[in-house]
């Protein structure tokens, strides 16, 4: 593209880059010939402002990238630099001889208003994306990538925490029942697969502790799932235990422990590149949305645990009956415990909640039954 | 040099040569010698740098960061640019090519260290990860340093930066710690090492700058800010304590602590509302009392700057005003997500240049050029994403 008709003339200011005087200077573009002259006189008569004329190959300059309101700089071979508030005959020499192509671009965005409001909509739309599909996406990666050393390890510190920590006690339950236990959970341990050294830990949870857990079961990344008595009473039969054992080992097999971790970190790190600070009112202020984000992420991992178990209660019994009891009667057992929202329709406290509520997976389990699931999305 | 600022000024002012003067430079015949004082203009907007800031936060995110370098530099040629003294503007020449492999190697470490912090397997890396970074530290301020001073061109001469390896141990190790031992009594002394260090390092051109001022100040800073946070926890705590002691009278009746019930206290409303009001009220006197010693700390350090003998500048700014503007510009951006923070910039910018003046005894076209070398973009990236305070 070169419309150029007949030399381009810039006025403005030299610097030879030896001292901090400036001459008035005109800078002369003609085709491939670039000549300076500094006028005589034009340093007042003081030394070292001579009257000059230089002469370069065009290609020997640079000219610096524009920046909106701020004059145009051209740097001039041997150190010397040319200023000049003339923008519109430096972009047409910028023009003619494609330089600064990629932020003349940039530029041209910056001076126009349509182009910030595209650019804040592009900028949300990006975050949005990023915090929702990429930053699980790197966790998930990040939690396959993560070696079993590391997972096993991760199991073993974690039961030492929770022994210490009186989260439960030794299981109250007589020693046949137990084998039973893990004599079927090793079926479904066998189904979920991925090559984990699945173990079953019966735990009490109401042993008198500080931080006593209750009817609870959860996995951990390599393969350890606990359950406690309170559970294995709240069962009418061991069909709905190994719906929630097949559940926590969905946990397992998506590496659901581990991308938690990771969410956190990289929520923790978008939070930190954001606000600039590791601690401050930004960080602050950035609590509550990191909050709800976790939250979603972990329902997500719920949903696709939900999944994994419904496949397995298919393939077993035949339908998903067994688990929606369950939880049922898991939600029942918390109300009476007395922490828990009255009402069971969706509410504020959905948000925030780290499982889907109630009756949403119970509806769930039922899609998944009439749908026949016979193998859960991975 | 940090990202300057300044007053209201339409057009740029201009120098000699038939320009048009600027209207505020007068000579004064206080001294012996003639001072002539150039007051620093900035000429930049909130709306054109919301624009520029947008666009290129917009680029950053399309190009997954990558484009980050390029944008902080345009950011800062931004600033650099529209800052004016006596014609003439500041120029920032930063290679962000340059940047970016240092920005790549220092997301790696931190990525490196915050993964390894989460299993105990793996602690040992983080902890050697930030020895290493501890040990490194004034090394990367000495060259995040060099490279803001290599990379400011003020008509036509770059700036430079001369400080010594051994003095950024000086100033950003052994004062720091000495600081922490003797329980913050030595922190003003620290705080004066580092300004002296950056200060008496910095030449323009071939000419070097010197740092005039003494601890005392510093130690002046330093109890003001004191007596403010004090005084301030009083009037915070004082009333919350005599509200817990009224809420647990007026819950039991009496004052027997065993009668407390914590639970019922807990969720007592207005016990919450008040440690909600407690606990804002310790963050705002903390952000307080910190910008207060940074604003001073500026004024008083640009109050003693000289370069090489015939240049001064002044500092006539608020600390107090500039406090006012940190503190409702930190509001403004939290309540607007971000999107307030070029227009905060700005604001900032402005008031303090606007009360810089720089007082000349001989013509500012009269100095020469220096030789300096190249320098590595790695501390100033490693400063830049770690967040480091260094500049004025």
């Amino acid at each position: 593209m070169s419309g150029s008709t007949g030399p381009i003339i810039l006025e403005g200011v030299y610097f030879d880059g030896q001292s901090s005087r400036d001459q008035p200077a005109t800078l002369t573009v003609d085709g491939q010939t670039v000549t300076l002259s500094v006028a005589a006189g034009a340093g007042l008569g003081l030394p070292g402002t001579l009257p000059l004329v230089h002469r370069w190959p065009a290609r020997l300059l640079g000219v610096e990238a524009p920046i909106p309101g701020v004059r145009r700089a051209v740097t001039l071979p041997g150190g010397g630099r040319f200023e000049t508030r003339d923008d519109a005959g430096v972009s047409a020499w910028e023009r003619a001889s494609g330089r600064n192509r990629a932020l003349s671009g940039v530029r041209a965005l910056e001076s126009r208003p349509w182009a910030a409001l595209a650019a804040l909509g592009v900028s949300l739309a990006a975050l949005a994306l990023f915090v929702i599909y990429g930053i699980p996406a790197v966790a998930r990666q990040a939690a396959f990538a993560t070696p079993r050393s590391v997972l096993a390890t991760f199991d073993r510190e974690t039961i030492d925490f929770l022994e210490e920590g009186e989260y439960f006690g030794p299981s109250k339950l007589s020693a046949a029942r137990q084998t039973q236990l893990r004599t079927e959970f090793r079926k479904v341990a066998a189904w979920a697969g991925g090559g984990y050294p699945y173990r079953l830990l019966l735990r009490d949870g109401e042993a008198g502790g500080l931080n006593e857990m209750g009817a609870n079961a959860f996995a951990l990344p390599g393969g350890t799932v606990v359950m406690t008595d309170q559970l294995v009473e709240l069962a009418k039969s061991d069909r709905e235990l190994m719906g929630v054992l097949a559940h926590e080992t969905g946990h397992v097999t998506g590496r659901h422990g581990l991308a938690g971790v990771y969410q956190a970190l990289g929520l923790t790190l978008v939070t930190t590149v954001i606000t600039g600070d590791i601690v401050s009112a930004g960080t602050f202020a950035a609590a509550v949305p990191a909050a709800l984000l976790r939250g979603g992420y972990s329902r997500a991992a719920e949903t696709q645990a939900d999944e994994v178990s419904g496949a397995y209660m298919l393939k077993t019994y035949g339908t998903t009956r067994p688990l929606q009891t369950m939880l049922g009667r898991l939600e029942q057992d918390e109300e009476e415990a007395g922490d828990s929202s009255e009402d069971s329709g969706p509410s504020i406290f959905d948000l925030i909640s780290t499982h889907p509520g109630t009756p949403e997976r119970i509806a769930h389990l039922k899609r998944i039954e009439a749908e026949g699931k016979l193998t859960p999305k991975r | 040099m940090t990202d300057p600022a300044a007053t209201s000024a339409d057009t740029p002012p201009l120098g000699r040569h038939g320009q048009p003067r600027h209207p505020d430079t007068v000579q004064a015949q206080a001294l012996p010698a003639t001072v002539t004082e150039y007051p620093v203009a900035f000429t930049g907007t909130a709306g054109e740098y919301f624009r520029l800031w947008i666009v290129n936060v917009a680029l950053t995110f399309v190009t997954l960061g990558l484009y980050l370098p390029w944008a902080r530099v345009r950011n800062r040629q931004y600033f650099f640019g529209h800052t004016w003294v006596d014609g003439q503007n500041f120029e920032y020449r930063a290679n962000p090519a340059a940047l970016l492999r240092g920005y790549l190697i220092v997301a790696a470490l931190f990525v490196a260290y915050a993964v390894s912090g989460q299993f105990d397997s793996t602690q040992w890396v983080a902890v050697v990860l930030a020895l290493i970074y501890a040990a490194a530290y004034p090394l990367l301020v000495r060259q995040s340093m060099r490279f803001q001073a290599v990379n400011t061109v003020h008509r036509g001469l770059r700036f430079r930066f001369h400080g010594t390896t051994g003095g950024a141990y000086v100033a950003y190790m052994l004062a720091n710690v000495v600081a922490s031992v003797s329980a913050g009594l030595a922190l003003p002394w620290a705080w004066f090492m580092q300004r002296r260090y950056q200060v008496d390092g910095l030449a323009f051109g071939s000419a070097r700058a010197g740092f005039r001022g003494d601890v005392g100040p510093f130690y002046l800073i330093g109890l003001t800010a004191l007596g403010l946070s004090l005084a301030g926890g009083l009037l915070i705590g004082v009333p919350l304590v005599a509200l817990i002691f009224f809420v647990v009278r007026g819950a039991s009746g009496n004052l027997d602590p065993s009668a407390l019930d914590a639970l019922g206290l807990a969720s007592s409303v207005t016990f919450l509302a008040a440690l909600i009001v407690g606990y804002v009220g310790v963050l705002l006197l903390y952000v307080v009392a910190w910008q207060y010693i940074r604003g001073a700390t500026m004024a008083y350090v640009l109050n003693n700057v000289e370069l090489g003998g015939v240049v001064r500048t002044r500092a006539t700014f608020s600390p107090w005003r500039l406090v006012w503007i940190t503190v409702t510009n930190a509001a403004a951006r939290v309540l607007t997500l971000g999107l307030a923070s070029p227009w905060a910039a700005v604001r900032q910018t402005r008031y303090i240049l606007g009360g810089v003046t720089v007082r000349a005894i001989a013509p500012l076209d009269d100095f020469a050029a220096g030789v300096g070398g190249e320098t590595s973009a790695f501390g100033e990236a490693a400063t830049e994403l770690l967040d480091i305070q260094v500049g004025f």
